[in-house]
């Protein structure tokens, strides 16, 4: 269990006057399914490339599978499998020649090549019509599937997996999500890349949170929440808010706050406890409305996400850096 | 073991290469049929002009040396040469439409009318005393000869220059032929002691081009151009393909997924060659095929000598490429800049035009370029049928330029790997 199968100690990359990946150390356990969280531009891109040896850092030392990557490129790339964050296929042939093509890259030939396609065609679900088309006639969910498909061909015992489910439709994510799953069950150490907070929180056991080229939190998802103090929100929608209703909640013990808020998109008013205790004051919060006579129609508890400790920790949201871009 | 691995990557990397191009319809064009095209149209323009292909020359004769003249005060209507002149004509192949009249221009049914409407290039006016000329029969009143030139009057279409020329070069061709027959026929009639100053007085220049022009068996134009086309086949095959080979992976990104592969650079850069290669092959065959087919060149086949000068001259093509390739900040800016180079650059090379009738500066810039060299190298083998040796300057010059301009292409690519 001590085993690491990345090693990152002091990673520095420069690109002229950007710092993309800023003095960065972490390890991958073998096994592990570890995420790498962080807005657009964050250096997630930069350092899965200085991991599969595509460039170098400007300084510190990467090892992959116990070889440091400047002194054995070869070893290295022979144990990863890289799913880059763009589809990066000949559009120009089919599943099966793309397949071939990458295959021959790391050494498989013959009827080993043509049984671990036949394989990684099943397991990625392609049938038969279309894998003898074109790769430009395809969906993008199944261009996503073959990307994925031309790094396992070797069997690599790491895979890195750059943003593997960005722009794809809430069906064919969660379709990747189970193959993800089912390559760390297989044993495989992965390592993925996203900027979606629920994709790190519900699919990996471990996360590092990267922003502006630092890593600024490290740990799974529960200790990450755990971590951060956060204040919770309920929000109430009653039949009616008087002021009444308002005096009342504001005298219990452990509300910080109470506002009335305009939900926009459903066009109803709601009312906003802010506090540091959801659970606990939940009780004495339902009674307080109910004895100035107001009905409660629903309540929803916020849960403190990886979204939020990103926001405790920068200031900022993962989505707002997204628009920006 | 790794060797072999080796070998299978670069023609995997060779072979998707080449799908690229054959399933993509723009990239068949650009890359293959763009100087068969230029072949085709260049080819049935100009290609099968020249003083040998006489059949598409035609000419008119107007023979008058059958008419009575006056010679040594007695009628004489003799057109035995006039004839021979005529027929001869027709046997070396020129198409001849033969006239009683000159004529003129608004005549129908003489020579001059069918210069006028292009129905003929060259009229040939034979005098009535030709053959009386040619055979001594002017003689003074003691019965020695006075000598009498016969002579033959041209006309030519001046709205037509080109063609003109062509016409008249190839009846000189033709008219100086027959003079050499007609001499050493004289000739042999001399008293022994007189022929061979005869012989050098009558030809003191011998221009045996002269000879090979009424056999027919002078070279056309195409003849020229169908090797010539395999310099183009470098320009348009080898350089253009390696410009954008890299740089086009480069920006799908497919580059950046083979290098972290276990693949080295260099085998990518071997399967980008081998593939460069063996598009500049099937081009050149496509070429080769079609000048055979189309315009049945009669080309000499020194198959070794023919795959190694390509080879050199891809050498300099594909480097050049490469650096293109490697340098150019994206697919579009390689593609521009090898067009600003092929397009000029394919008028330099003396595929269609021979060099000699450029201007100087322009001479002396084609004449540095190895795809010249090439289309020497290869007009000399397949044309003239020249010994290997005999190009040996040439297939120097592209050696060197071949090294010169891979390395670079080599240098090129090894920096651009520092930019992924
Ligand atoms: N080749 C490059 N040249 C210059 N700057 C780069 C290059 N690649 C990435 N960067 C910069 O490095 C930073 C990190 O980029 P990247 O690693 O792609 O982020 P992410 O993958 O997290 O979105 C960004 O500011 C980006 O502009
Ligand atoms: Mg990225």
């Amino acid at each position: 269990m001590n085993l690491n199968d990345i090693e990152v100690k002091s990673v520095t990359r420069r690109f002229e006057d950007t710092v993309a990946v800023d003095n960065v150390s972490m390890n991958v356990a073998r096994g592990e399914l570890f995420g790498l969280l962080g807005p657009n531009g964050a250096g997630k891109s930069t350092l899965t490339k200085m991991l599969c040896g595509m460039i170098n850092p400007t300084s510190g030392t990467i090892k992959v599978g116990g070889y440091n990557i400047q002194d054995h490129p070869m070893k290295v790339k022979e144990l990863l499998g890289v799913v880059p964050q763009d589809i990066v296929l000949y559009d120009y042939m089919n599943a099966r020649e793309n397949l071939a093509f990458f295959g021959k890259l790391y050494g498989l030939s013959g009827g080993k090549l043509r049984n671990r396609i036949e394989e990684l065609l099943i397991f990625t679900q392609l049938d038969e019509k279309a894998v003898k088309r074109r790769i430009s006639t395809y969906s993008g969910g199944m261009k996503r599937r073959i990307n994925i498909a031309a790094a396992l061909l070797h069997e690599p015992q790491v895979i890195l997996l750059d943003e593997p489910t960005a722009g794809l439709d809430p069906k064919n994510k969660l379709a990747l999500w189970e193959i993800i799953r089912t390559l760390n069950k297989e044993g495989k150490t992965i390592m993925l890349t996203t900027h979606m907070m629920d994709e790190a929180e519900e699919l990996c056991n471990q996360v590092a949170i990267m922003d502006k080229g630092k890593i600024i939190a490290l740990g799974s998802p529960r200790q990450l929440t755990k971590k951060v103090k956060m204040e919770n929100t309920i929000t109430i929608l009653p039949d009616k808010i008087t002021s009444k209703l308002m005096e009342a909640t504001q005298k219990i013990s452990g509300v910080k706050s109470s506002y009335r808020a305009y939900d926009e998109s459903e066009k109803i008013e709601t009312l906003k406890i802010i506090t540091e205790r959801a659970e606990d004051i939940l009780p004495d919060l339902v009674s307080a409305i109910s004895s100035v006579g107001t009905k409660i129609l629903s309540v929803e508890l916020s849960r403190v996400t990886l979204e939020d400790v990103f926001i405790s920790l920068t200031g900022r949201s993962l989505r707002e850096e997204e628009e920006q871009v | 073991m790794k060797l072999k691995r080796t070998i299978h990557q670069v023609f995997a990397i060779a072979k998707t290469d080449f799908l690229g191009i054959t399933r993509n319809k723009t990239a068949i064009f650009f890359t293959l049929l763009f100087p068969l095209f230029f072949l085709i149209i260049i080819g049935f323009t100009f290609g099968t002009q020249g003083t040998g292909e006489t059949s598409r020359i035609h000419v008119g004769t107007v023979n008058f040396d059958g008419e009575m003249i006056v010679v040594n005060n007695t009628d004489s209507q003799n057109s035995t040469i006039g004839d021979d002149f005529v027929q001869a004509l027709k046997d070396a192949n020129f198409t001849v439409y033969e006239y009683s009249t000159y004529g003129d221009k608004d005549t129908n049914g003489t020579a001059a009318y069918d210069i006028s409407r292009g129905q003929i290039k060259i009229a040939i006016v034979i005098p009535a005393n030709f053959t009386e000329a040619l055979s001594y029969q002017y003689t003074d009143s003691l019965g020695t000869p006075i000598p009498t030139k016969a002579s033959l009057d041209l006309y030519t279409d001046p709205s037509d220059p080109t063609g003109s020329l062509i016409a008249q070069q190839s009846v000189f061709g033709f008219i100086f032929g027959f003079i050499d027959h007609y001499q050493s026929i004289v000739i042999g009639q001399l008293p022994e002691s007189f022929r061979d100053y005869a012989k050098v007085l009558a030809d003191p220049v011998t221009v045996s081009t002269s000879e090979a022009d009424v056999s027919g068996r002078q070279l056309r134009w195409i003849d020229y151009m169908v090797p010539g086309t395999l310099g183009l086949v470098l320009l348009w095959s080898g350089l253009n393909h390696a410009s954008v080979a890299i740089a086009d992976e480069r920006a799908k990104g497919t580059f950046q997924r083979m290098i972290i592969a276990p693949v080295s650079s260099i085998t990518v850069l071997a399967g980008k060659f081998v593939s460069c290669l063996a598009i500049v092959y099937l081009s050149a065959v496509i070429m080769l095929a079609t000048g055979v087919l189309l315009f049945q060149v009669n080309l000499y086949w020194n198959i070794p000598a023919i795959v190694l000068t390509v080879f050199l001259g891809a050498l300099s093509a594909i480097g050049l490429g490469l650096v293109i390739s490697s340098l150019a900040k994206n697919v579009q800016a390689a593609d521009a800049i090898t067009h600003l180079i092929t397009v000029p650059l394919q008028f330099f090379i003396g595929a269609f035009f021979p060099l000699s009738i450029m201007p100087e500066p322009a001479q002396i810039f084609g004449e540095a370029l190895p795809f010249t060299k090439l289309v020497y190298a290869m007009q000399g083998i397949m044309t003239k049928n020249l010994p290997f040796e005999a190009v040996i300057p040439e297939i120097l010059y592209m050696t060197i330029s071949g090294l010169i301009l891979f390395t670079l292409g080599i240098i090129a690519y090894r920096l651009s790997l520092k930019r992924l």
